[in-house]
């Protein structure tokens, strides 16, 4: 099944999610004329919980995406070979495609692993904070892609194409279901406050879905973290009761436009999205005005201390989000580049123990705040990154790109928490059991939200396109 | 385990390919007993025939099982135990049960015992798959033939196919709309800009009966058309400004690609003509050189300048395929791009065809291209190109020409006497890490002891001259150096990174740096020539590898000499930033105030200027031509005007990676799966074989031919007149564009997952025209504005829709909400401040400042927009291919990662806030509002004016009272502001 998106006359369901789908769609089609939905693919369907094909764990999604390759060896992945093979030449002679300078020689962990919780899973002394929630987690310790370049990486798990112009994972899913309330976008991206990923936005994009899916990017630093939600200062005409006066106008103008323009629904769409974008007005101040959360809270993410403030604070938005009826929330931690991010090239010891601080207490607060509000029941929570680093050395202290192994984690419902699927080799170079690709875990991810992987397509250029292309199985053996 | 444990299966995989023939015996036994078993049982899920390949296996050729499928080979030959396929099939692996259904034990022990002797296949490789429809069956691949126009009486052949349609369902075209709604919907149609209100004035109480049609023409004949129509096609092949991926760099010259393609719309170029010079104006119009930003169309699309860097094979690999799929998108609305990994399964495209496609496009690469607009100066530059390219590979046959021996005469007419030189001793000589300089008999420093990574020297001399004209530098070997020297590295080379010089003036005062103005080396490394140590790029330097052990000179010769009072000291800095302990062991500073004679020559050129003509061997002639004719093509083109560029893809391209060259192109291998790999049969340049009338491999005369022939060679199988997709592609496209949707509605795929045309009569009646009339994009746009189904009204009709909702048959004009450049464009010209200004750099809508990396921070929201330059159409705007505008984002404008042969129609609560309250709109309603105050003196004329400007019409009494009302109490902007936000000024009746 498809939905023709050429079409210049949208239809009656096309319509419905011009508004973004959910509420908003069914209480125009009621004002339309009070018209039933019709049997049209992609409306989330209530005896399945809201999920398309089958019955929905996941209501909600947030997604954690460490930018650069966060090392499994340094962080979840325990090795102890890697002490013992340790300045050892046993890596491939030439270098791999992707791989950034020549293969050196094994290095060991320069940080201390322990085993936590009751699943006794190994976490590196980087990670104090979220090695408390293990018991909660439930790892891919075998996740893998077929390149090492980060764009092409980054493109592969957020949208399960190497190239551009594929529409990313929340756009899908902001396709198929829609946002919960008409209040808020149903995709919301929360970018490092220090710059964008890897890829820019191309990481966000819709592709060729309907623009209205593409993530919406939040200023969380600013006055204005929804862009052009209110006029600048500098437009007095514009603000205040000239803001409201104009609004007023503008509706009864458009409708008396779109009355001798009968049998055209865009034009009631426009007239519809003007008064959603109102309602989005009233909402969205209150939403990320963190002051009227705890100072308990406050301090639990991390917003106290500067090394974890930023993180901390898209932590705690991205919960508020989704409490308000955002579907999918992403959450960056690092900008593109060679610093302050998980691309550590240079010197694991020194880069990555900043960057992984940063989120450490953030992440295992939004764990554990998720759990405590009952909203771990329909929410997912995914720790995740573009590919892991070498076991072999860069220079002599850092890592190179390696596609073979990387770790991932997921915490929420429908999963068997406290285990750890999959394996790499001694050193984690290459995944061996378990081995998990991007489309695997997008297949996953959507099986959750009651979605057929398979069934969700959109036709672009000749071919029914879909999240996980033409790969993807569903990981089962995760499933509670 | 560790990563090692993958080879011996690697090996295996080795192993198996290497099979012999197949005995008599096995060869009975596999046709008896396992072929109709695999067919029967695997095939379904497992076959090119089935068109599937399930985890990526295939069970119809040995390559298919050996290379195996996502975990990795399914047979090993010979071991049952280590064989997937075994294991499969016997359902002992809960995660690898197949077929789902066990199988029957015989069936089971059959193969085992098939595995067991070893797998023997006669199958060598996959079938070729058959083409799921045959071509001639097709629509778009059938020959093109004119139809005949239906009778009807109609004037307009279009109207007589529309009404044929029509009639045929009881239906009727709708009257002809108002002149007002007309003259808007032809001005942004044909410019994207509305009409101004005299204009709407004049057109409407014109009493001339061809009103309309001149308007028609008036429209096409204007430059706003192209401006207009350019948009188009870069949204077809995804043109932008920049890279995308991880490294988003500006590219600043492609913006002569964007100025070609508009001016090649107000032209009218011929279409097929249109598609020559875009492929390849290089090969096949060589005389005009001002078509070189043509192949811009080769550059359109993104570039991974990481992965071209770091994993060059899998980039190239990708970025032909995004070339490929643009340029067949494109021109011929064919999704080859889905052949790559297998046979496209709905179309007749086997994967051969896909890769010969490849192979058109294997000896380019992206980057700037140089050209001259002028032919002359491009002939020059040919010229003297060739003698350097000829001097620099010491190329006997063209040193020795009589043309160039004339040259070398003449200059050794003209030279006179080598310059007398002075060698200088030091005064004083400093290594800044820790290397011992010490100073000899015959005037040279050698370096000893400390031999660190990099080296600087500083040497200071009083030389005994009164004036410099040029210094030189002599390398000098030395038994106590590697390989004798001259460099300190362990083979006996050196990098000199940079040559510096000052003159420290007696009793103090500032220092005069030297300038450099030409650099000469009797000998240059590949790469490293002696021109890269006065470049000011310490990242670049000279080399002499593989010439060790004997002596080098350079020589440096002064802009403007410098002068020397008595008692001034000279100080020059070698720097050797190389690396590796590239330093220089022995070297010797000599000086001259001679201005001739300073070439620094190698050994052959100097002994054979020593002799006579007669008595010099031929090495020795080659080598002294080589030296002095490179110095006269070195002279000659740097007299000429520097070179434009335009970003393009070519065998020589330059990008932020330095040169890059294609000496041959790539050899092209079927790829099996499409997996780099796994490579199969050589493919050679050529096209699509479902073109039955068309040669679908190219044959080229000369076999070592020059890799533009084969672009040159698409370009012509894509112009040809008998090329049946190609036509009917641009038809529909233009079609597409005035009525909103394509007679096709998939423009870019005519297969069959596309779309079946609602009227294909008319469509190939319309591609006829255009292929029999020359390829005139205007006359198209003449024959469709002028039909009445166009004129006709966009109002909705009682009952009809039931018939026909999305109006496929045109029984009223389609309504289309103006596009992101649209709706741009046309708030400018509304509040007065479009500036017309033509071409030239992109403008940038943004702020921007340096990234963390290569890439910049980009901030929309913080442009001024009073900055100059900033009224001007949208087409002039910089497209950050990975950075999008919100605000244009919002009104649809594509995502240039991919091509967007339709704009899509969003209408969401973020995009009525980019509508209300960008910067944009609400700086230019000030600007409408100042312009209101500037014509009417009363609230109701401005009012008036405001309705006319943007909605060209007056307002109503009731819309007067409410919209004075807002401006009374809120000012006039907020009544621009809601005009400009009105379903009104955003909908194209």
């Amino acid at each position: 099944m498809h939905r023709d998106s050429l079409r210049s006359t949208p239809t009656r369901r096309d319509f419905l999610w011009n508004l973004g789908g959910g509420i908003g769609g069914i209480a125009l089609a009621q004002l339309l004329g009070g018209e039933g939905l019709g049997a049209e693919p992609f409306v989330p369907r209530p005896e399945f919980n809201g999920g398309l094909h089958h019955p929905a764990k996941v209501k909600r999604i947030i997604q954690l995406f460490m930018n650069g390759g966060a090392s499994p060896m340094d962080t979840f992945d325990y090795k102890p070979e890697l002490s013992r093979l340790h300045g050892q030449m046993l890596g491939p002679k030439e270098k791999p495609e992707g791989q950034t300078a020549a293969v050196g020689a094994v290095m060991k962990s320069p940080f201390e692993f322990k085993q936590y919780g009751q699943c006794g899973q190994w976490v590196s002394a980087v990670f104090p904070e979220q090695a408390r929630c293990v018991d909660e987690m439930t790892f891919l310790m075998a996740m893998a892609t077929n390149t090492n370049v980060h764009g092409a990486s980054c493109y592969l798990m957020n949208t399960g194409f190497l190239l551009p112009g594929f529409p990313c994972m929340g756009s899908w899913i902001s396709y198929a279901l829609g946002s919960l309330s008409d209040n808020l976008p149903a995709f919301i991206v929360l970018p490092d406050a220090r710059g964008l990923p890897n890829n820019q936005k191309g990481n966000f994009s819709a592709g060729f879905l309907p623009a209205r899916h593409q993530g919406a990017l939040i200023n969380s630093l600013g006055d204005h973290p929804v862009p052009d939600l209110f006029a600048s200062e500098r437009f007095p005409f514009a603000a205040g009761d000239a803001d409201r006066d104009s609004f007023e106008l503008l509706q009864e103008f458009n409708r008396a436009h779109a009355a001798e323009h009968p049998g055209d629904s865009r034009m009631e769409a426009r007239i519809a999205s003007c008064e959603l974008a109102a309602k989005m007005q009233l909402s969205a101040p209150e939403t990320f005005d963190l002051l009227r959360e705890t100072a308990a809270t406050r301090e639990s993410y991390g917003l106290n201390n500067k090394v974890t403030e930023d993180f901390g604070r898209r932590c705690l938005i991205a919960r508020r989000l989704i409490e308000r009826g955002s579907r999918v929330v992403q959450v960056w931690s690092g900008p593109q580049g060679a610093a302050n991010n998980w691309d550590n090239h240079g010197n694991i010891q020194t880069e990555l123990l900043p960057v992984a601080t940063s989120v450490d207490k953030p992440a295992a607060a939004l764990l554990t705040d998720l759990k405590q509000r009952g909203l771990l029941d329909d929410t997912l929570l995914i720790w995740t990154t573009e590919f892991g680093r070498t076991p072999f050395a860069q220079a002599s202290l850092g890592r190179d790109h390696n596609g073979g192994s990387f770790v991932t984690w997921m915490a929420g419902a429908g999963l068997k928490p406290g285990i750890a699927y999959g394996r790499s080799d001694d050193l984690g170079f290459q995944a061996v059991e378990g081995k998990t690709l991007c489309y695997d875990l997008h297949a996953t991810i959507l099986h959750l939200l009651g979605i057929d992987h398979t069934k969700l397509t959109f036709r672009s250029s000749g071919i029914d396109r879909r999240l996980t292309d033409v790969h993807g199985h569903v990981i089962r053996p995760i499933l509670a | 385990m560790t990563w090692r444990a993958s080879i011996p299966a690697a090996l295996l995989l080795a192993a198996s390919r290497t099979f012999g023939a197949l005995s008599a015996e096995d060869a009975q036994f596999f046709a008896d007993k396992i072929q109709p078993l695999i067919e029967e049982r695997c095939y379904k899920c497992h076959s090119h025939q089935s068109g599937k390949m399930k985890n990526g296996l295939t069970l119809d050729s040995r390559d298919g099982w050996a290379a195996g499928g996502d975990s990795g080979p399914a047979i090993v030959p010979g071991d049952v135990e280590k064989s997937l396929l075994v294991r499969a099939i016997r359902h002992s692996d809960p995660d690898l049960k197949m077929p789902k259904e066990k199988l029957p034990a015989a069936e089971i022990a059959a193969l085992e015992e098939w595995v067991k002797r070893g797998a023997p296949d006669p199958r060598e490789a996959p079938p070729v798959a058959k083409p799921a429809i045959v071509p001639g069956d097709w629509w778009s691949l059938k020959p093109l033939v004119r139809p005949s126009v239906p009778d009807g009486g109609s004037p307009s052949p279009i109207d007589a196919f529309i009404q044929e349609g029509l009639h045929a369902k009881g239906l009727t075209l709708s009257y002809e709309a108002s002149r007002r709604t007309l003259i808007r919907r032809l001005y942004l149609d044909l410019l994207g800009l509305p009409p101004a209100p005299e204009e709407v004035d004049a057109f409407v109480a014109s009493t001339d009966p061809q009103a309309y049609e001149k308007l028609v023409d008036a429209l096409l004949a204007s430059p706003r058309y192209g401006e207009r129509w350019a948009r188009h096609w870069f949204d077809v092949i995804h043109f932008a400004d920049t890279h995308g991926f991880e490294h988003d760099l500006l590219r600043p010259n492609a913006w002569r690609y964007r100025d070609y393609v508009i001016d090649r719309f107000n032209g009218d170029v011929a279409w097929p003509r249109f598609i020559r010079e875009q492929l390849a104006a290089d090969a096949l119009y060589p005389g005009e050189p001002k078509l070189a930003p043509a192949l811009g169309f080769l550059g359109a699309g993104p570039y991974d300048s990481s992965a071209a860097g770091t994993a060059p094979k899998s980039f190239e690999y990708m970025d032909r395929d995004d070339l490929v799929t643009q340029t067949m998108s494109a021109f011929a609305s064919t999704t080859v791009n889905c052949a790559r990994c297998h046979a496209h399964k709905f179309d007749p495209i086997p994967q051969e065809d896909y890769f010969a496609l490849q192979a058109v496009f294997s000896g380019i690469g992206k980057g700037d291209i140089t050209y001259d607009e002028s032919p002359g100066i491009a002939q020059e530059r040919r010229r003297w190109q060739a003698l350097l390219d000829a001097a620099k590979a010491s190329d006997a046959a063209v040193l020795l020409s009589f043309e160039n021996e004339e040259l070398v005469t003449k200059w050794e007419r003209l030279r006179g006497e080598s310059a007398p030189w002075l060698p200088l001793a030091a005064e004083s000589s400093v290594a800044a890490n820790g290397a011992t300089l010490s100073s000899q008999p015959d005037a040279s420093i050698s370096a000893s002891g400390t031999r660190a990574d990099v080296e600087t020297y500083t040497i200071t001399f009083a030389p005994d001259l009164s004036e410099i004209a040029a210094l030189r530098l002599d390398l000098l070997t030395d038994d106590l150096l590697p390989a004798k020297g001259p460099g300190r590295a362990d083979n006996g080379n050196m990098h000199l990174s940079e040559f510096e010089a000052q003159v420290l003036p007696h009793g103090g005062g500032p220092p005069e740096k030297a300038h450099f103005c030409r650099a000469t080396a009797d000998f240059e490394q590949v790469s490293y020539g002696v021109a890269k140590a006065i470049d000011g790029d310490p990242k670049t330097s000279w080399a002499i590898h593989p010439k060790v052990g004997e002596p080098h000179q350079a020589v440096f010769e002064l802009g403007a000499p410098l002068a020397l009072d008595p008692g001034a000291k000279l100080v020059v800095v070698l720097k050797q930033l190389q690396g590796g302990s590239h330093l220089i062991g022995r070297f010797r500073i000599s000086a001259t105030n001679s201005v001739a004679g300073l070439l620094a020559l190698p050994p052959l050129a100097e002994s054979a200027l020593r002799k006579a003509h007669f008595e010099r061997s031929k090495e020795e002639q080659v080598g002294l031509a080589s030296a002095v004719l490179r110095q006269i093509a070195e002279d000659a083109l740097a007299r000429l005007p520097p070179p434009l560029k335009v970003y393009a893809a070519a065998r020589r391209a330059e990008n932020e990676r330095g040169v890059i060259t294609f000496p041959e192109p790539r050899i092209i291998h079927l790829l099996s799966r499409g997996d780099l790999e796994k490579p199969l049969a050589e493919i050679g340049p050529g096209a699509l074989s479902a073109v039955a009338v068309l040669p679908s491999r190219f044959q080229f005369r000369d076999p070592p031919h020059d890799e533009s022939a084969r672009r040159a060679a698409l370009a012509e199988w894509l112009a040809d007149p008998r090329n049946p997709l190609v036509w009917r592609s641009i038809a529909n496209r233009v079609w597409q564009y005035h009525f909103g949707c394509g007679l096709c509605n998939t423009p870019s795929d005519f297969g069959r997952m596309g779309g079946f045309p609602s009227h294909p009569a008319l469509l190939d009646w319309l591609a006829s025209e255009l292929r029999d009339s020359g390829g005139s994009l205007k006359r198209l746009h003449r024959l469709i504005c002028n039909s009445a189904a166009y004129r006709q009204a966009s109002a909705d009709r009682d009952g009809i829709a039931a018939v026909d909702p999305d109006d496929r048959l045109l029984w009223r004009m389609n309504r289309p909400r103006m596009d992101a450049d649209q709706f741009y464009d046309s708030v400018l010209a509304v509040s007065g401040r479009l500036d017309l200004a033509a071409g030239g750099p992109s403008i940038p809508h943004f702020r921007s400042k340096p990234g963390p990396q290569d890439t910049p921070i980009l901030d929309y929201t913080a442009f001024d927009w009073d900055t100059p330059g900033a009224s001007r159409r949208s087409i002039y705007r910089v497209v950050w291919r990975g950075i999008t505008d919100p605000f244009l984002d919002a009104l649809d404008f594509p995502d240039a990662a991919m091509a967007a042969p339709v704009r899509g129609f969003s209408a969401s609560p973020l995009q009525a806030l980019e509508l209300m309250n960008d910067d944009f709109v609400l700086r230019h309603s000030e600007r409408f509002a100042q312009r209101l105050e500037e014509q009417g003196t009363g609230a109701t004329d401005r009012i008036r004016a405001a309705f006319r400007l943007a909605l060209s019409r007056e307002p109503n009494e009731g819309e007067l009272v409410k919209f004075k009302a807002l401006a009374d109490r809120h000012s006039f902007a907020a009544v621009c502001r809601v005009l400009f936000n009105s379903d009104e000024f955003l909908f194209i009746d």
